[in-house]
């Protein structure tokens, strides 16, 4: 290997990219979009979701409820008539989720004793949408009983204070009552976004109070989590495309035969062609820490240094498979659906935003074979836990492995003679 | 012969050039059948934030016999694996920061006394590197806990503890009875499924159509192409009309084999889901064409058709559910044909709507389609230069 060739190869690259403003647009912008679009889709906080009352008491205690569930602004409620107009205004979708409080509800809170029946509130979800329904099942659930706790346990009918957004931080004082408002903070966060929280004590009726508490990322913000991934996706993704199609170009201006009847050998070429386009992914990271940093208040944990050395090693193996994949396509319409049908379960079974530990058996020590599944974890050890190079040793050894089986496979195509 | 009736037997000899090109496409094959077998494997065994196999770490201070009795209820839920014991809260914290465990149970050493005053109390350190999961884990061990000392006493557990993921006990002052509608078990399978057509078809739609006229481009044919006596929007519909028929093939292929393999038949009614995804596909390969129009090489073309994809999937609430994103975003998924087509679609496949309650997802990819197709005829006035 001789570097002058291979230094000249490289300003044959840096120039051609430099020269094509459209490359250097797609470097810069792709990126920071990605960034921007993917950072705040992942959220487990409902808010203002359409909830559908049917009112069949329409006394004191229910119309509380009501005004207690519109004020946290999690649901938008509407008053409904009937129950088949409430199914099918779920089935339009124009409701997700829906509460039927029963004509009892008054009359029972006045005089309920031991051992009756108590009150039968139904709450109907849009299974539809499961992701969302899950959601909001978890606030729905421990908003109502919340709202019944207290109403219920008010001696004089509801002529008291209108509840205000304000109640619900005065839950935690109440807690002791067996409210079931999630208390604030960290753990209040996590409760609300779980689900169903604790039931009151007092009767001895049993069950144990679960207090969570998150670590790393004590709101469970899903930020931190996309910005992370994001990384992932921009150097496996973006990367790959970029130089897959770079060198079709190549192909179909026929200069890349012309490269490989001069005396640079494959791995000038592919070193050629891999470190200009990692140079510029390389400020690509930093510019996204920055953008994440400032914006949204999220810089990594660990260390910074770290992690884009490991970036830049990790681009390098992602770069290797976007030569693998244009050196064995004669078009640049195969170069595409190759790189579309490749992508699109890649991005999913890479952890991206479907835990790969939810995925069945196969799946998993498939998601196990993509390098972007292990950058993708690593990035967020970084980010989010504050890992450092040791324990991921394991991890880097794994990308490391993966990168020197593609390079060689890369570096037999690119010798390969169309 | 009127202009209508020229214009459409253009479109058709276009169409039918078109085809016989099609038939002797490598890709063809494999947007058809390979595509749609891949997508339904993926989304079928792999796609879900149902969190399993989840693994945790017990903390147990009090070995008593009720954290015994949590420790064995949490792990036959089903959901997690078999605990791991730790003895130190610096181990627990190790363990988390290495990721080798989602959650640990922390038990305090007096929970038999606090029992005994009927305040029982565990704490659960989270993970929250991943906030769908742990707050998906916390719920779950929250409701398994809360039932904990009720399967001890017979005469509270059968008003109570029965199925904790549907029924609370009557503490509460109520009877808090849930269900879900059109999936009653709320698998994700079901959420999924449902939206496989459309990452489908926008693949297919977007890839094929994104190369159609840039090829031209690239062969230098584009400016015979423009100086034939048909017009240029009749070429480009006709360039695209065989996709259609592609599109419903592997559409069929792809609802038969989720049928087939997962038992997941539309509900609503065939010949509606066929009409809804009528004005998508031809709203998505407009893209396409309109992508080729502005796009002076091949490579330019795939690169917006590709970032163009991505985000659809995205914003369009087909991955995840758009009505969780900030506004802004909300909205700006509002653009992309596969929202549209992914609310009718689960409107019609999974909670059997009728034709009005997705009429308007209907109209709005019409509108898209036309708005594009004058862009594109716009775009194609031959110019000199």
């Amino acid at each position: 290997m001789s570097f002058r060739r291979l230094w000249i190869l490289m300003r044959r690259e840096a120039l051609a990219t430099l020269r094509d403003p459209f490359t250097i647009s797609i470097l810069v912008a792709v990126p920071l979009m990605a960034l921007l679009l993917f950072s705040s889709i992942l959220s487990t906080e409902v808010t203002g979701l359409p909830l559908g009352v049917l009112d069949l008491s329409d006394g004191p205690t229910s119309r509380r409820i009501v005004r207690e569930l519109a004020a946290g602004g999690n649901f938008a409620p509407t008053r409904w008539s009937s129950r088949p107009a409430i199914e099918s205004a779920l089935r339009s979708g124009d409701l997700g989720a829906a509460i039927v409080l029963p004509p009892d509800l008054e009359r029972r809170r006045g005089a309920r004793g031991e051992g009756s029946a108590a009150p039968q509130v139904e709450l109907i979800y849009d299974g539809g949408e499961a992701v969302l329904a899950a959601n909001a099942e978890a606030y729905l659930k421990s908003l109502v009983l919340a709202a019944v706790g207290r109403a219920t346990r008010e001696e004089t009918p509801v002529v008291v204070v209108p509840p205000t957004s304000g109640d619900r931080s005065r839950a935690p004082d109440v807690a002791a009552g067996g409210d079931v408002v999630p208390a604030e903070g960290p753990a209040g966060r996590a409760a609300a976004a779980a689900g169903p929280a604790p039931r009151p004590r007092g009767s001895g009726a049993g069950g144990i109070r679960v207090v969570p508490r998150a670590l790393f990322n004590p709101t469970l913000d899903g930020r931190p989590f996309m910005v992370a991934g994001t990384f992932g996706f921009v150097l496996s993704f973006a990367a790959t495309l970029i130089i897959a199609v770079s060198v079709v170009n190549e192909r179909f201006a026929g200069t890349f035969e012309q490269l490989q009847v001069t005396p640079a050998t494959s791995i000038e070429i592919l070193l050629g062609k891999v470190l200009p386009i990692g140079a510029v992914f390389s400020v690509d990271v930093v510019l996204m820490m920055l953008v994440a940093g400032w914006l949204y208040g999220v810089w990594p944990a660990g260390s910074a240094l770290f992690f884009v050395l490991l970036s830049v090693f990790y681009m390098v193996v992602s770069l290797s498979l976007g030569m693998l994949i244009s050196a064995t396509s004669a078009t640049a319409a195969e170069a595409v659906s190759k790189t579309v049908l490749l992508s699109t379960p890649l991005i999913q079974l890479s952890g991206f935003a479907f835990p790969v530990r939810n995925m069945s058996t196969p799946f998993r020590w498939f998601a196990e074979l993509i390098p972007a599944t292990h950058y993708i974890r690593m990035s967020r050890a970084i980010y989010l836990r504050g890992e450092g190079p040791l324990t991921l040793l394991p991890e880097i050894a794994i990308i490391a492995a993966m990168g020197l089986g593609l390079g060689a496979l890369a570096l037999r195509a690119i010798g390969r003679r169309t | 012969m009127s202009a209508f009736r020229r214009t459409i037997s253009n479109v058709l000899a276009v169409a039918y050039k078109e085809t016989a090109l099609l038939r002797h496409d490598r890709t063809l094959v494999q947007n058809v059948f390979l595509q749609p077998a891949i997508m339904l494997l993926v989304f079928g065994y792999a796609l879900s934030f149902r969190p399993t196999n989840v693994r945790w770490a017990v903390l147990d201070r009090s070995e008593s016999t009720a954290s015994r009795a949590l420790v064995a209820e949490i792990g036959a839920s089903g959901y997690f694996e078999p605990p791991r014991r730790v003895e130190s809260y610096g181990e627990a914290r190790r363990l988390l920061r290495e990721g080798s465990v989602t959650a640990v149970l922390v038990v305090p050493s007096d929970l038999r006394r606090r029992m005994e005053r009927g305040r029982p109390e565990v704490q659960l350190l989270l993970d929250g590197t991943d906030p769908m999961t742990a707050a998906r884990v916390s719920g779950y061990v929250t409701q398994i806990a809360s039932h904990v000392g009720l399967r001890s006493d017979p005469g509270l557990r059968d008003r109570g503890g029965t199925s904790p993921a549907t029924r609370t006990g009557p503490e509460a002052g109520v009877d808090l009875r849930q269900s879900f509608r059109f999936n009653p078990t709320l698998r994700d399978l079901d959420f999924y499924l449902s939206a496989m057509a459309g990452y489908l078809l926008t693949n297919l739609c977007l890839s094929a159509a994104a190369l159609s006229l840039v090829a031209e481009k690239e062969n230098g044919t584009y400016e015979q192409l423009l100086a034939q006596p048909t017009r240029p929007i009749e070429v480009v519909v006709g360039k695209l009309l065989p996709n259609v028929a592609v599109s419903y093939l592997s559409l069929g292929l792809a609802t038969i084999g989720a049928g087939f393999f997962y038992g997941f038949w539309p509900r609503g009614n065939m010949l509606l889901l066929l009409l809804v995804t009528l004005p998508f596909v031809l709203a998505t390969l407009s893209i396409g064409a309109f992508v080729s129009t502005l796009a002076r090489t091949s490579a330019q073309a795939i690169f917006i058709a590709v970032f163009f994809i991505m985000p659809s999937f995205v914003l369009s609430g087909s991955m995840l559910p758009y009505e969780l994103m900030p506004h802004g975003v909300r909205e700006l998924g509002g653009l992309f044909p596969l929202r549209w087509f992914q609310v009718a679609a689960r409107r019609v496949i999974v909670r059997g709507a009728s034709l009005s309650e997705v009429a308007v997802p209907i109209l709005v990819l019409v509108a898209i389609f036309c708005v594009l197709l004058a862009a594109i005829r716009r775009m194609m006035k031959p110019r000199l230069g």
